[in-house]
This record gives structure tokens, sequence and C-alpha cells, in this order.
């Protein structure tokens, strides 16, 4: 790891005023996670407020070769925000402004405006920003684009990059763009870097506002939870479902080991089975009513042990609760969680979930399955002992058998969580190696001296191809 | 009391997931990680690994108020505030507190008769150093004052102090009760700043029926002592306190303050359990403990004549130590219900006023900024009137609504009964 050098740290105070940078230790060891749990220390942390001081420091940068990771809120679980190389971690946790357009249906959010920030403000105006990502109440709309972030409501409203109208993105050489006009939904002037930025995982710019698309919000709202005594009847409840007709807007499925977990510290009565899907559906006119009864009958026809409708918004709530914390209360059941979201056609779930049990057997480990199976995202979760160095292997192998099934089902190895660095070594088994040559040659051509998020997305040896 | 080094396996069970970004008060307010649960975890555990963290590891420590939002969202229910106070007090037993802070600590929570005579004269000349604020009762500093800071607004200091007062000194040698024999706590912001709500604590408990007692001798309950690190002096508060009121033999011990509350219910067996000899001692005394807000309702049944709700609005703050640490959420609006002001929730009722775990005094400027956003809530809210059921929150309040000029007035609920 190199030092910052004298010269280059009086050009960073000169850029920014002091409350908005620092070279200490204490502030340096709370920017050197995220939620991968993994440790990368950087040299000092900034916090610039606009695209033009973003702009100096990517320009100093990359002149001087500092590497540069731009950072949300750290609630990443593929290690995007993670400085491998050390150098500086840009925060945009400052970068809060927000501007509502209500007649366009539109929103111009700072990189740090927090998401659900956004998602309270929209709704205060009667819109709705749909994307959802679990950890929405923390991570902030840059981290989202970066990641091209999803959520439960993928199913029926799709994910961040169908919300991305336009960018105002800083080039790691320092020039400032916006991508797109900002308030039009369609526009075709050029290649879609809109697009390209979304999900590029902070590696070709810094995201500094992002310009959104936003929808009226629906009237009414129903939920339902209903249990099952195994997880492969639930999966054939998720297909069902969406076959008779009824587009959820959240579809989300619970295996018995998550739903254990989870109950110890939600505590809504929902242990001790062997899976639960949560169907909620939203409209309006009145049609709610009728999906709902079309979910609540098939899934008695699918053999559900009990289904509860819940009425009361103060439920809704208390389940989406269990449902964000299933995540983190993971940690109960093994040390070491390797966090996977694989993604299969819906149609293929029941499939996939055979194959994880056939996994967790061959390989004697715990696997925790949860997500949004309604649009064939799952969360596969290997739970090992961090200190049994030989379950973490057989851990790591049973992560490989995953993504071999996975794209044996026509799928692919990250729905929502992106590369990172914990997937690096897998990307050559999804993407043939002519299409990875020119993601690598579009990476140079924005950032020739890979100064911007190094280390993430491709191996180190294709970085120097 | 549990050293740092216990905390260790609490500690690793944090995954980083930052859960406690989004509802940390200090977080919102100067969006910095080593401002959040997950930061300050990050830094302890640096620390008991070793590494050579200095002012600014204290100073991240200290700047927060221990409010307990975090402990109560995160999914693996880390403990922070209670291992925020242990790294406080391990920091202060290896580096020792400020001799400013230590003189201000033991004069206040243990007063010998000349500190009484020395805030007895700062009385008589507060009108050197403060002024009358302009349309809120209570004192502006006239320029910065040690752990008072520049411009706050504080109440004048009671004169007599609550304790000293006939009529209050009288209710210590009660020979005659009820079916219930209670004593009240008072607590330094009622006896000192605040007496107005002891005074009504007694009246409301007296038209309920309740004959209660004020021993003499009380003393502070030693949150602000341990708040600083200072264990040795909340160990020795704390003790005192038990003494005196088991004298008694007290059926309940009622407070009026959601801090002094949470701190005899639990902070108490936390510091003193592993004391020889105190361990049923601190059991016995801690399950006596009521909320006054918890008692008249819980346990009196109070219900006032019947009144007309004509007297403005009211809206009703959630003191952190009442709502997170206590439980204790309906029962003060449930009294409100009593009073003759019609009630409007306001938005985020319990989120922190930002004056707890000290902040108010190492960092003046946060603590008043994380008020600002509840200034806003409570405006939005158009009640004339905020009742809350801590003294700490209502001198917070008070400077908080003066700063951003809402002028409702705040008291506690049982001021209003």
């Amino acid at each position: 790891m190199e030092v910052l050098a004298e010269p280059v740290k009086k050009e960073l105070v000169r850029i920014l005023s002091p409350e908005n940078i620092s070279f200490e230790e204490e502030d340096i060891l709370c920017y050197s996670y995220d939620a991968t749990g993994r440790r990368a220390l950087p040299e000092c942390v900034l916090f610039p407020h606009t695209a033009e001081e973003v702009s100096l420091i990517l320009k100093m940068a990359n002149a001087e070769g500092i590497p540069v990771v731009p950072r949300g809120a750290g609630t990443g679980f593929t290690g995007g925000s993670l400085p491998l190389r050390g150098g500086i971690v840009m925060s945009t946790e400052r970068m809060t402004t927000m501007e509502m357009d209500q007649e366009n249906m539109t929103a111009m959010c700072g990189a740090g405006v927090v998401t659900w920030d956004l998602s309270q403000r929209a709704e205060s105006l009667g819109l709705f920003y749909p994307p959802d990502p679990t950890s929405l109440k923390v991570s902030t709309i840059g981290g989202n684009i970066a990641e091209c972030a999803g959520g439960p409501r993928g199913l029926k409203y799709g994910v961040t990059k169908d919300y991305v109208l336009a960018l105002e993105v800083v080039l790691p050489t320092g020039e400032i763009l916006k991508t797109a006009p900002g308030k039009t939904l369609k526009g075709v002037v050029g290649y879609n870097l809109t697009g390209l930025l979304t999900g590029s995982e902070g590696t070709l710019g810094v995201v500094t506002r992002a310009y959104l698309r936003l929808l009226p919000i629906p009237e009414e709202k129903r939920l339902l939870v209903a249990t099952f005594d195994t997880l492969e009847r639930a999966g054939q409840g998720v297909i069902e479902i969406v076959r008779g007709g009824v587009i959820p807007s959240a579809l989300e499925l619970i295996d018995g080991v998550c739903l254990k977990a989870v109950d110890e510290y939600a505590k809504v009565g929902l242990s001790g089975v062997g899976a639960a899907i949560i169907v909620e559906v939203d409209g309006t006119g009145g049609l709610t009513e009728r999906d709902i009864e079309r979910a609540r009958q098939v899934c008695q026809k699918m053999g559900a042990l009990n289904i509860e409708v819940a009425e009361e918004e103060k439920r809704m709530k208390e389940l989406w609760g269990l449902r964000r914390a299933i995540s983190p209360a993971l940690k109960r059941v093994g040390s070491l969680k390797l966090n996977e979201d694989v993604v299969v056609p819906r149609t293929n779930i029941v499939e996939l979930i055979r194959g994880l049990e056939d996994i967790g057997r061959g390989r004697d480990v715990t696997i925790a399955s949860f997500g949004h199976a309604g649009d064939g995202n799952i969360h596969v979760n290997i739970m090992v002992d961090r200190d049994d160095p030989e379950e973490v292997e057989r851990g790591e192998a049973a992560v490989k058998d995953l993504f071999e099934l996975t794209l044996e089902l026509g799928g692919t190895i990250s729905g929502e969580h992106g590369v990172g660095v914990t997937k690096s070594d897998y990307i050559g088994m999804e993407l043939h190696k002519d299409t990875l040559e020119l993601m690598m040659r579009i990476k140079r051509a924005f950032d020739p001296n890979n100064i911007l998020n190094p280390g993430k997305i491709f191996k180190e040896e294709m970085e120097r191809v | 009391m549990k050293e740092l080094k216990d905390y260790r396996e609490d500690i690793e069970r944090c995954v980083r997931c930052g859960t406690c970004r989004s509802v940390c008060p200090t977080l919102d307010t100067v969006r910095r990680e080593s401002h959040c649960a997950r930061g300050r975890l990050t830094l302890i555990e640096a620390y008991l690994n070793g590494e050579e963290l200095g002012e600014r590891y204290l100073k991240y420590i200290k700047e927060c108020t221990l409010c307990g939002a975090c402990y109560s969202s995160c999914p693996n229910e880390i403990d922070t505030p209670e291992i925020i106070l242990s790294a406080r007090a391990e920091y202060v037993k290896r580096k020792g507190l400020p001799a400013l802070t230590t003189f201000t600590l033991k004069s206040l929570l243990e007063p010998a008769p000349l500190t009484k005579f020395a805030l007895k004269v700062a009385t008589k000349l507060k009108n050197l150093f403060f002024k009358n604020a302009p349309f809120e009762s209570g004192l502006l500093s006239r320029f910065s004052l040690p752990l008072v800071g520049d411009g706050r607004l504080v109440p004048a200091p009671a004169d007599p102090f609550f304790l000293d007062r006939a009529h209050i000194r009288a209710l210590s040698t009660r020979e005659d009760y009820g079916s219930l024999k209670v004593g009240f706590f008072v607590g330094c912001g009622i006896n000192y700043l605040l007496p107005s709500i002891g005074e009504s604590t007694i009246r409301v408990l007296e038209k309920a029926g309740i004959d209660v007692a004020v021993p003499q001798g009380q003393v502070c309950c030693g949150i602000p002592a341990l708040s600083m690190g200072d264990v040795e002096t909340a160990k020795r508060v704390m003790t005192r306190n038990i003494e005196v009121f088991e004298r008694y033999g007290f059926d309940r011990i009622v407070t009026s303050c959601a801090t002094c509350g949470h701190t005899l219910k639990d902070v108490f067996k936390l510091v003193l359990q592993d004391e020889p000899g105190m361990k049923e001692r601190v059991e016995e005394f801690a399950g006596k403990i009521r909320d006054v807000t918890e008692f008249l309702v819980d346990e009196v049944g109070y219900r006032a004549e019947k009144r007309e709700k004509s007297a403005g609005v009211v809206t009703y703050h959630d003191p952190c130590h009442l709502r997170r640490f206590q439980g204790i959420s309906e029962q003060p609006r449930r009294l409100l219900e009593e009073s003759p002001y019609e009630f409007r929730g306001m938005k985020n009722p319990c989120r922190c006023c930002g004056l707890g775990g000290g902040v108010s005094f190492t960092n003046y400027e946060l603590s008043i900024k994380i008020a600002e956003r509840k200034a806003e809530n409570i405006k939005k809210s158009g009640a004339d009137v905020v009742a809350t059921a801590c003294p700490g929150c209502i001198v917070q309040l008070k400077d908080a609504l003066h700063h951003h000029d809402v002028r409702a007035k705040v008291v506690h609920v049982v001021e209003l009964l």
C-alpha cells in the first residue's frame, strides 16, 4: 500500500474544507469495510459535495495514479466499496440534494440520498419510486445505481436501471458529463451511457446526481403469508401464482432455516415450518382484492399449512421487517456467510431448489435460502464456521456447484449484488472471453490509468492485458 | 461491572449490515460512518485489539447519545449503548478524566455543604452570567461558559432546590401511608432545575390518594458519572441511594425522570450486581421502581374529573429512556387523555432529542443540531404544548425550540393533570 505523498495531501486539503477530509486512523478504520465483512484500509476519506469537487479530486488522482473508491452507505454484499488497493475512499453520503418534479413525475437526487428518503418524499407527493433493495433504509441512490440494485418489487416493477433517466457522472479523467436530458422518458441520441453506467460498480465513473423516473402510487396494497412443509412445495406455489395470472408487487420465498433464525429476533410466529412465501399485490380499483383471493386459492391448492391475509398496515410492516432482517440475522446460523444471489428463469426455481438440497448434502454444509423468487432471484447463503478452514473450503466448493447449476438452468450468477471482489473469480463461468475482452476495452476507454475502483469485477490478470 | 473485553463476543456479532445507520440520530446529523453503531463498534474492536487510538476515538464514542435506537433495530441485537458505556469507562480508567469534569461530577453528584453553598451563591449571581430569554421561561448564557456553551437556553436554577423546600422536607418523615408505601426519587433535573415537575408529581399522586414520602439524603442517580466513564463515582452514588431508600421499606419507588427510571431499573444492576453483597439488594430495589406515568396508569388507574378539551393542542415526545429502555409509550399518552388538551401526534415521536449520553456537554453544537429535526416535527404538529416525561428532554427541547423559533411550551405530562 502506498502512502499519500505530502503534496497530494496538500492538494486535497486545498480542494475540500477540513471537515470534509480525513487522514485520521479512526476515520480510515470506519471506511475499511462493507456488509461483506471483508476489510481493506484506505489512506484517506473524502466527503465531496459537488461534481466539481469530485472532478478536481479525480484529475489529481488520475495524474498521480492514486486509487479512488466511491462509496455510498457501505451496505454492498460483493465488496464494491472496499478500497482493496488503499488510496482514497470517496464517500458520497453528503451529496443529499433532492428535487422533485411532481408534474413530470421525475426526481433529481444527489448520489448520497438514502433510497428510503426518496421513496418517502415521493410518497408525500402521491408518487412512487419502486426499486426497493432490502437495504433501502440505509443504502444510497448512488450505491443503488452503481450496483443496479433490485429488490422484492423486481417481478412487477423491474430494478434500478428501469428508473434511471439520466446521470451526472464524473469520469476518472475528470470530465463532468450528463448522459441524457433527465426529464424525458425517451431519448436515443447516441449510445445508452446511462444504461452502461448503471450497474458498472463504480468502475467507470463517479455518479454525482441521478435523474429518476417515478410512477403514481398504487392506491391499494394487500399482503398474504402462506407456510408450507417443504421449500419445494413453496417454490411450486410461486410458479403457480404467476401462472394463475397474478403479477404480485412482491413474491418472496423464505426457507425454514431463515425463518428460524429471523424469528428469534422478529418474533412474528413463523418458525417451525419448511418454508413460507409472502405475496404482496398492489393496484387500484379493487383489483388487489381479486388478486389476493386468487393467490390465496393457489396456495390452498398447493397444500399450504397456513395462510394469513394481513389486514392491518402494522402487520404488513411487521412481516416486511422480518423479511429485511433475514440476511443479517443469519449470523445466528453460521459465523461465515457465503452470500450469493443467483437468478434462474422463474419456471426453473423448483429445479434450483432441488439442486440446492443435493449441493448441501454433497458438500455437507448448511444452506439457507430466501429471496425474490417471483423473478427467479434466490439468495442462497452457504453457512460455514469461519474458524474451520476445511468447512470453509467445502463451502467454497458448494458456491462453485451452485454457479454451475444456475448456468445450466439458464440463469445468471448475480441478480442484484454485482460481481465486486467476491465473484470476480467466477465471472468467466458466465461470460465468454470475447465479451470480457470488450468489457475490458470499455473500462480502459473510460479509465486509462485504472484508478477508479481497481480490482473490482475483473480479475487482476485481466486488468493487465 | 463487566469489563470492555467481556463484550468482545457481542461486538463480533456485528455483520456490518449498516441497519443502525438508518436510525442513528448522530449519523443523520453529521453523515460520517464513525457516528453509528457499526463504526463505533469497529473502533472499539480495534481498541481492544491494541490499536493506538487517540482523542478522536474518545470523541466518537463520546458523541453517542446512548438513545438505544441502534439496539432496538439491530437484527443481531447488539446492545451498543452498554458497550459504549463500558468503552468510555475503560478509556477513563486508562487515561483519567479531565479535571473540570471530575470536579463538576463530584460536586454535583455528591453535594457537600460547601458545594451547596457555592451553587446557591451561583443562583444569586446568575444575572451576571445569564440574561432572561425573550419568550421562553429560562436563561440565556451571556457568553460561553464551561459545560453550558454559548447561547444555550437553560432553566433558571430552582430557588430553593426541590429537596430543600420545607413542605418537601416534611414529607421525608411521613408515618401514615395508605395501602401502598410509596417513595419519590427526585433526580437532579427536578431538584436543581425543574422543581415544578416534582411539585406536580406530589400533587397528582396525592390527588389519586397515594401517600408519598420524599427521603432526604437521596442523591443523583449516577448516570452522568457513568456516561462520562467515571464508574467509581457512579458506584458510590448508586449505593448511597439504595441505602437511603432501603431504610423506608417502600412498596414502590416512583420517579418522574425517564433517565433516572431507566438507571434505577437497569443500570444499577449492571453496575452493582457483582459488588459483594449487592446482588439481591439491587434486584429488590430495582423491582420497586416505577415511572410516574406507568404507576398512575397501570397501578392507580388515574382518572381526572371530566374535563373540556379547551386548553389547546398537546403533542408528545417519547424519551428514549422511557420508550426504548422501559417499554413505556402508551401510558403517558393515556394520561394526556385526562388533560384538558386535545392530543395530536408528531412525526417520529421517539427520535432522540440529542441531549443524552453526555453529548450535550461534550459537543453542544452536535446536540442542538440533532434536536433540529425534532423542533421541525413539533412545529409541523401545530401543537401549543409539547409534553414529555423526562426533565432532560424538557431542558433540551426548550433550548431547541428557542433556537428554531418554535413557540410551543414544553412540560412534563404530570404538569398537565
